[in-house]
């Protein structure tokens, strides 16, 4: 069997998770791999948790990732994050995760709470095997928009190096996938730069 | 979904289901929308403005297919996808067509079934009608066998004049993988000088019954002799596993990841009828045969009334559903295989580490669950809002019936929703309730649908409802569209596809003449408060059309609510902790809790404005700001 590669996004309805799952698959096919997907519909367009399975290079293998097998973690909101890390993640897991929050109905409503940030990582870090956190916050005061999240998470994920597709796929794939290419161009180099300086660190 | 032939795209298994209609030169197309089918007859009518096929959102299930039968008598290839749940609706037309026949046009019916009922209230296997209506029923495991399995279908249905039937679920129907397209059918579908012989059962039901029959085994030994199944994996092995659609794919990463390659595997398409020689030769003398099928032991049972044939000697253990072996509820995926397959083959649980399964345990202790509610400004909230408030004020008090639709939700909200079945059954049972005051029944009947709802299922419950003097209000929850798949058109809806008439549901209401009838606004809570509360005291059917807001399908139609004024809570009114009424029991998304002020606070980016949620403060605290 071929060495799988696996990745997750993981996050809130309305964020574009599927689109970015499909960016992804665009490029790895462009690069001549044969990716699969599988996604969750219906409760997505209503804020609930969404999850885009994506395998890199699967053939006919099962849309949905199995367990102790996820590679990647690309974390489109935190407490999702670690709803799928506790399914899904191991120490051969590295997640890349926007630690912007949405807060749940019932945490707005201050029924609940919602967990610390800092918790949410070290849980994470407990889990993962690597974990890598970025603060869009700057390209969303910027831009003034957060629909360039998957941009800026897809140009942290090619500097990272952690999986085999390449900047050139990817942006052909956001620029044939995605919609406003100018501003996902803008917060892919952001996430970029951004990646960068973690690593600096 | 129009790329070339030879070309190798990324498909979800819809589109390609989609694209293997056009490509086998299939020329209608009607459906009903639901999930996890809805893709397939969405990608058709984008379709339809390059090619020349005809395609409709139908009022139901049953007219689908109904409809697509039709067109097949008259020589045009036709296919009807629906969920689930929509085969119930279509049975009855199914159980009486596949004796009479359907024509030379050939008919594919797609329905996609939903394992663990991610969109649905059930988790049925429909497979069963398969054998219930004595058809063939094919299970593509890939996007790929989704879109090639079409014209096969097509081809079997031409040639029998039965439908044939194509099953898909929700992991092939919403997942995308690489699909190698052929050529899309050129030739033009005309119809016919005839319309199809006789279609009809009657006076021989039992005869064409006979005749059904024999078609059925005849397709068997096509099936026999076809490549359609396909067996994979080591030679001469103790151990088969049969799998059919997704599942088998699910087989073949168990069987990897546990290393066990000598196992066989067929890979089952043709799941019904059997193709008997072949599953005789894949048992025989086994020592062991594991089935891995979505939701119910279909093929199991299948493949288990053949094994009685086989001498004992040759009979194998059979695990699958019917052992427990593979869990006999919910979705499968690789890892409820790996189990079955480690029960099986003797192999070790993995052992979990301590420390991990503690890391594990403290991480879900942090997760806060993100419920579905209500969009922001959701008139559906404010329905449920209203009825709460009315059943405060009637000492009976209040059964509230309903179905299905995005209004389902009030069955999480505060109870509101009493009752939820299937499409239509909220009138259904509330004009079987409406009759039970003789029997000692006190409290007052209401039950709600929404438009799409109203066509597709209500019609025939209302009519008894009039008739028998059902005594219960009716709320039809009008927002002129079918949002929860997706914002389809229905015959309600104001903005029409081109050819289409809008079919006004007062004008149909007003005929039906019930004892009271009223239209009132979702926005104004007050209003529908008295409005209801007046209507549930008269006798009678009375019926209340509420005018009813889609937010979702205002945002999509790029609606902005900047001209509104804001709508703010004053600080100095609001009784903070004491009171929490609009956080708590109202719960619209855009109101927060200002932690710091321990006040209410409207979330200015979430709100859009509606002022639905001013009267709702007994203390006056939310308005409208001063422009
Ligand atoms: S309902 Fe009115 S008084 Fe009560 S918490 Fe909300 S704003 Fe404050
Ligand atoms: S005005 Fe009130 S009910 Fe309407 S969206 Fe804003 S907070 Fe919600």
């Amino acid at each position: 069997m071929k060495n799988q590669y696996n990745i997750l996004i993981a996050g809130v309805g309305g964020q574009g998770n599927l689109v970015c799952g499909c960016v992804l698959a665009e490029a790895a096919l462009q690069q001549g791999l044969t990716p699969t997907t599988g996604e969750t519909f219906g409760a997505s367009r209503r804020g609930g948790t969404v999850l885009t399975h994506l395998r890199l290079d699967a053939d006919d293998l099962g849309p949905l990732i199995p367990r102790e097998q996820l590679d990647l973690l690309l974390g489109l909101e935190p407490l999702e994050s670690l709803r799928a890390a506790v399914d899904l993640a191991t120490s051969r897991t590295t997640a890349i995760i926007s630690m912007t929050k949405i807060e749940t109905p019932e945490s707005i409503a201050g029924k609940v709470k919602y967990p610390e940030i800092t918790e949410i990582k070290r849980s994470l870090r407990a889990i993962c095997g690597k974990v890598y956190s970025l603060d869009p916050g700057r390209i969303f005061a910027e831009t003034g928009t957060r629909r360039a999240l998957n941009a800026y998470m897809l140009g942290a994920m090619v500097t990272s190096g952690v999986t085999s597709l390449t900047e050139e796929h990817i942006l052909r794939a956001i620029q044939t996938t995605l919609k406003e290419w100018d501003l996902n161009r803008v917060a892919f180099e952001a996430g970029k730069k951004d990646f960068r300086s973690l690593v600096d660190l | 979904m129009e790329s070339s032939s030879g070309s190798k795209v990324l498909m979800s298994g819809n589109e390609a289901i989609a694209r293997g209609a056009l490509e086998a030169g299939i020329c209608f197309c009607a459906s009903y929308p639901g999930t996890p089918s809805t893709e397939i007859a969405a990608a058709l009518m984008k379709s339809s403005q390059n090619h020349d096929i005809y395609v409709e959102w139908s009022v139901n299930e049953k007219v689908a297919l109904e409809a697509c039968v039709a067109a097949s008598w008259a020589g045009i290839p036709a296919l009807c996808s629906m969920k689930s749940l929509g085969l119930n609706v279509a049975a009855d037309f199914l159980l009486n067509v596949n004796l009479s026949g359907t024509g030379a046009g050939g008919v594919v019916l797609v329905v996609c079934d939903d394992p663990r009922g991610h969109s649905s209230s059930n988790e049925q296997d429909s497979r069963f009608y398969a054998k219930a209506a004595y058809l063939p029923l094919l299970e593509p495991s890939t996007c790929q066998q989704a879109k090639d399995v079409i014209s096969i279908a097509l081809a079997l249905s031409q040639k029998h004049r039965i439908p044939v039937i194509v099953r898909s679920t929700t992991r092939l129907s919403h997942s995308r993988s690489v699909v190698k397209l052929r050529e899309i059918a050129s030739a033009t579908c005309t119809t016919s000088e005839e319309l199809a012989n006789a279609p009809y059962n009657v006076p021989n039901p039992h005869l064409k019954h006979q005749e059904l029959g024999m078609k059925l085994k005849e397709i068997a030994q096509d099936f026999e002799k076809s490549k359609l199944n396909s067996v994979s994996g080591g030679e001469n092995t103790d151990t088969l596993i049969i799998a059919s659609g997704v599942a088998f794919r699910y087989t073949k990463e168990a069987v990897d990841l546990l290393n066990i390659p000598s196992v066989q595997i067929v890979n089952l398409l043709t799941s019904h009828p059997l193709p008997q020689k072949d599953v005789v030769d894949w048992i025989k003398n086994r020592q062991k045969v594991l089935f891995v099928e979505e939701v119910d032991p279909f093929i199991e049972d299948g493949v288990l009334a053949i094994a009685a044939e086989l001498h004992l000697d040759e009979i194998p253990t059979f695990s699958g559903k019917r052992n427990g072996v593979v869990p006999f509820f919910g979705e499968l995926d690789t890892n409820t295989v790996m189990d079955a397959l480690r029960s099986i083959q003797g192999i070790p649980q993995k052992h979990q580490d301590e420390q991990d399964l503690n890391t594990l345990k403290l991480a879900r202790q942090m997760l806060i669950p993100r419920r579905l509610t209500f969009c922001a400004g959701c008139t559906h909230r404010n329905v449920y809002w209203a009825l709460g408030r009315v059943k405060r004020r009637i000492k009976e008090g209040l059964i509230v019936t309903g179905d299905i639709g995005c209004y389902s939700l009030g069955v999480f909200y505060n109870e509101a929703m009493n009752t939820m079945q299937a499409m239509g059954s909220g009138i259904g049972t509330a004009s079987g309730l409406g009759q039970l005051e003789r029997f000692g029944l006190k409290q007052k009947v209401v039950t709600v649908a929404g438009d799409s709802t109203f066509f597709h299922a209500c019609l025939p419950g209302l009519v008894n409802a009039k008739h028998k003097n059902a005594n219960m209000t009716f709320l039809i929850l009008d927002n002129s569209t079918t949002a929860m798949t997706g914002f389809q058109p229905n015959p309600g809806t104001s903005k029409q596809r081109l050819g289409n008439t809008v079919v006004s549901i007062e004008s149909i209401v007003r005929a039906i003449e019930p004892s009271h009838f009223e239209i009132i606004n979702a926005v104004d809570i007050d209003a529908m408060i008295e409005t209801i509360h007046k209507a549930v005291e008269i006798d009678g059917l009375k019926v209340i059309l509420v005018n009813s807001v889609c937010r979702l399908e205002e945002q999509r139609l790029g609606k902005t609510h900047e001209e509104f004024s804001r709508v703010v809570v004053d600080i100095n009114l609001c009784k903070g902790e004491n009171c929490r009424i609009c956080t708590d029991q109202f719960s619209c998304l855009a109101i927060g809790w200002n932690e710091n002020l321990k006040k209410a606070e409207v979330i200015e980016n979430l709100c859009i404005r509606c002022g639905a949620c001013i009267p709702v403060c007994p203390h006056d605290a939310i308005k409208g700001a001063e422009p």
